[in-house]
Parts: structure tokens; sequence; C-alpha cells
């Protein structure tokens, strides 16, 4: 029992894999959805929300925050569905929206550029330097998202527990590791690690409903005990502090909520 | 049979691993015992062939020559090794240079960032944060050894077949990931591949030998023939030719021996200015 994160390229067979895998394990297998999701629930276009998850922020999202408020609500729409377990999800950032949760398997699936040109070349129909140029403008386009919102270069093997590099392996064999690794005590769902999931999907949620107001907040939570940190702004904690019943009416499994400004924020935060 | 390739973001953890898998498969281990072979086939001292692996070059000293043909000896020590098959090769930089050997397993181990910290600390009576700070400076200095003697990053997954982190994966099921990996079909040695870790032995072996008279040449062999590159001053080639020649065809193994010349150009200028 256990969740699994496939981080993949464009043409790395990492979407085969992810289905396969579920299908021999016997799980859900998400990737839209967390879009229809967050779209759903927060009652965004969904074109807007895969402009905002898929394109780096420009300097202008930088300052207004305005790209995070959209990641806020896909990490709480994806926390919320992986938090049933048995998943298996190959999509945006898995491994960096789900930290902390020792029940998540994080691989990534790699591919030679040259196989990935080849198979864009046949898909679109378009010259070997066009290919080449969509996919190395594609790969820097996911480097500079992960790099702006979390600091973390998405090519750092240290962000995964395996990287498989498909060309070298058949698909079977990438199910093979990943369904084994599922199997491995260390990745087994207990009770502790649930409720580290259950405490980032309520973190999640506060963080998705406080983003209305401000997503420049960091948030964690213990038990359901909740607390809000705004760094150095004393106008947004006055805010927050005026308007948090309000803004988290309807979010079950809260027992406290406390909001803190300029205090150092705990590396768990979300 | 198989060989298969570690590297590690830390040698104790690598060479850990390593002998593990080496003993479950019973393989042979080749790690760093070998250099006292090649120090004493060439002439240098093991000492610098160790430090030739290990130091990051200085901001003056990037393309030290010594470290240069260290290596090359390094490189024809080690091919020589993995030409027995049913190895398991650790520490001696092996990932940057067999390439293009389907029969080679290249594995990656990331080390418990954490827990290697911690040990460390433990250790060495220091604090966590200064700890970290050090291991992060040991590991931007191997990614610059890597670039700078093999013009590649030794942390870029793609140079492997396979990373595994031991955060959460302990050393035994890395063992047993490793040893049913190498079952698979594909890693099984074929004439073709077996082909292709002789040339790159051969090439080794006699650029090995002509790092003394000539540290630029670049070699190659397809076959038992030997193709040289060098640069040479116009009026030097034809004695430049030859005496590689020479050398090259003493060589066991080398049939047929090639050479190219490309004029020296910043020599011909220095020489047409004087």
């Amino acid at each position: 029992m256990a969740i699994i994160t496939i981080s993949r390229g464009s043409y790395s067979k990492g979407k085969e894999v992810a289905e396969k895998t579920a299908q021999r394990l016997g799980y859900r297998c998400l990737s839209r959805d967390v879009i229809l999701e967050a779209s759903g629930s927060y009652h965004i276009p969904e074109i807007k929300l895969v402009k905002a998850i898929h394109d780096a922020p420009s300097v202008l999202d930088r300052l207004s925050g305005g790209k995070r408020a959209y990641i806020a609500y896909y990490q709480s729409a994806l926390a919320r569905l992986v938090q049933k377990d048995n998943i298996v999800y190959h999509g945006l950032a898995g491994h960096l929206l789900l930290k902390g949760v020792p029940h998540v398997i994080k691989v990534r699936i790699i591919a030679d550029l040259a196989d990935r040109v080849r198979q864009e070349m046949q898909q679109e129909g378009v010259s070997e330097q066009d290919a080449r140029s969509l996919i190395l403008k594609d790969d820097e386009e996911r480097r500079k998202w992960t790099l702006s919102l979390y600091g973390a270069d998405p090519w750092d093997s240290a962000l995964y527990d395996f990287v498989i590099h498909i060309q070298r392996f058949t698909v079977s064999n990438a199910i093979d590791f990943v369904c084994e690794a599922a199997g491995l005590e260390q990745f087994r769902t207990t009770r502790e690690s649930q409720q580290k999931m259950d405490d980032l999907a309520l973190a999640g949620q506060v963080k998705a409903a406080l983003a209305m107001l401000s997503a420049d907040v960091a948030v964690t939570s213990e038990y359901g005990n909740v607390l809000v940190f705004v760094g150095s702004d004393d106008r947004l904690a006055r805010k927050l502090r005026d308007k948090i019943k309000t803004l988290i009416a309807g979010i079950e499994g809260i027992n406290n909520i406390e909001v803190h400004s300029r205090t150092a924020v705990p590396p768990d935060a979300i | 049979m198989p060989v298969i390739i570690i590297s590690s973001d830390a040698y104790r953890t690598g060479r850990e691993i390593a002998e593990s898998a080496a003993a479950v498969l019973e393989y042979r281990f080749v790690g760093r015992e070998i250099l006292g072979t090649a120090a004493e086939k060439y002439g240098i001292s093991e000492a610098q062939l160790l430090q030739a692996l290990d130091r990051s070059p200085s901001f003056l000293r990037r393309s030290s020559k010594l470290r240069k043909r260290c290596m090359a000896y390094i490189q024809e020590i080690t091919l020589c090794e993995l030409l027995k098959d049913e190895v398991v090769c650790q520490g001696l930089a092996a990932h940057l240079y067999v390439l293009g050997v389907s029969h080679v397993l290249r594995v990656r181990i990331l080390s418990d960032a954490e827990r290697e910290s911690g040990q460390s600390a433990a250790q060495r009576g220091t604090s966590l944060g200064t700890v970290k700070k050090l291991l992060d400076r040991e590991k931007t200095a191997q990614r610059r050894w890597s670039m700078d003697a093999f013009s590649s990053d030794e942390t870029d997954p793609s140079h492997y077949d396979l990373v595994i982190s031991l955060s959460q994966i302990d050393s035994n099921e890395a063992v047993k990931i490793i040893r049913e990996t190498v079952g698979y079909p594909r890693f099984k040695p074929m004439t073709y591949s077996i082909n292709c870790m002789k040339d790159l032995a051969l090439s080794s072996r006699v650029r090995a030998v002509l790092w003394e008279k000539f540290p630029g040449a670049r070699v190659r062999a397809d076959r038992g023939t030997v193709i040289i590159e060098t640069a040479a001053l116009k009026r030097d080639k034809e004695k430049r030719v030859k005496a590689i020649k020479e050398m090259a065809g003493e060589i066991p193994g080398v049939d047929y021996v090639e050479v190219h010349v490309t004029n020296h150009l910043f020599r011909q200028a220095g020489g047409a200015l004087r």
C-alpha cells in the first residue's frame, strides 16, 4: 500500500509505465484528474489552471504571487486525491508537492534526447531541428518552473528514490522496479505515515483557502493543529487573524489554527 | 557475463554496495587496490594516482598534466580488468570512460545525506550544519573534478542506467535491485559489445604508452586498427608520424596504425612571428 509518483519528461514512456504499474498493482492512476478536481473545487477555468501550472512564473507572477495561488489549489486537490492511498500519480512535481510523506515512492523516468527527438518528429511531423528545440524548450520550462517555485532542479537525482533510464530497459522492466519498491516495508502505509498524509492534505486545503487573500503564506499541520506563517508582514497577519475563521469555514479536521508572523518557517511547511 | 560499474556521491557507501553486490553475484570486485599495479607498471607513485582520483582541480591547475597522465594509466589498468567479465567495479571513475558497451550496467548510488551528515558530525564532534556544508562542498568538488577530467558531469542521471537513493531504500535492497537488473537479457555480453570493450581497452593502452612523448594524442581503436590524431608543425609531421607508428605498432593487439596530423596552429603562428 503506497503512493507512487512518477516524474517524466515528454516521450520518456513515463505515462505508459505509470498506467501499467497502476494496472498491475490494482492502484488508481491519476494525472489529469488533479486538474479537474482543482478546477471544480476552486472554480477556476481548467485552461487557466493548466497554463498556470505548465509555464514558468514570469517576473510579474513572482511579484504578484498569482501563480502560487494556482499551485496551492493544485497541491490541495492532489493531496486530497492521494490521501486515500494506493495511487500512481504521473504529472506535475508530485515528488515536491507530496514531500515529507514516508509512503510516497518517488520515481523519475528519463530517456535519451535523440530518441525523444525522433518521437516528436514522428508525432508532430516537424524537422529534427524543430523537434529538438521544442523538447529542449519544454524541458527548460519545467526546470525553470521547479527552480522558481521550489528552488529544486527536477534533474537532480537526489529528489527521487529511483531514476530509471528507460532506453536501457523495457517498460516491463521499469514496472518491475516500481512494483518491487511498492512492496518494500519502508514504503508501506503506517498509521503515522497516513497521519502525515492527512496533515499534508489539511495544510493544503488551508493554504488554498488562504490563497484567496494571499498565497504568500506557509502552512503546517500536526494532528489537525494548523500553524500559518506570514513572514514579516504584520499587516497581512492582522488581516488573516480577522478573516481566518470565515476563510477556513467548511474545512473539516482542524482542531486549532494560529497565525504567526516574524517566526522561522519550519522546513516541512507548504 | 556482465560488468557492473558503481558510482556514488560518497566513496564509502559506493564501495560497501559494490562489495556486497560482488559477493552476492560471485563476481570479482575491482576497486582502488589495482592502483598498486598501475603504479608499478608505469613507474608512478600510488599516492599520485589516488590523488588524481580524489583531488578536485584547483582553479589555477585545472588541467594539470600530471592528473591527466595518472588518469590515462588508471583508465588503461581498469579497462584491462573489465575485459575479464563478471566484475563489479567501483572507485575508478569507470562510469566516465566506459561508454557505449551494452553489457555494462551503470548504477549510481546516492547516499542518505541526513544519515551521512549525522554520522560525520558525531565522528568529528562538529555541528550538523558545518558537516552539511562540508559535504556539499565535497560534492561540488567531485562534480568539478568529473567536468575537468572527462568534460562530463557525473551527477547527470542520463549517464547511468539506474540511480538508487539510499534515503529510504537500504543497502541490502539496493544490492538486490542490482542483482536482479544485471540478470536482464540486454546486459548479456554479445560479440559486438565484447569487441567494443576490447577497442576501449586497446585505445587506452596505446594512449597510456604514447602519453610520455605525445600527451595530446587522441586515440581510437577499431578491431586492431588504431587511429591516432595529433597536432604537429608542418616540418615535424613526418618525424612525429614515424615515431607514433613505431611506438604504437609494438603494443600487443595493434595490427595497423593510422596517424592523422593536424597543423599546430598556435606554434606555427608563433614560429612565423619569430
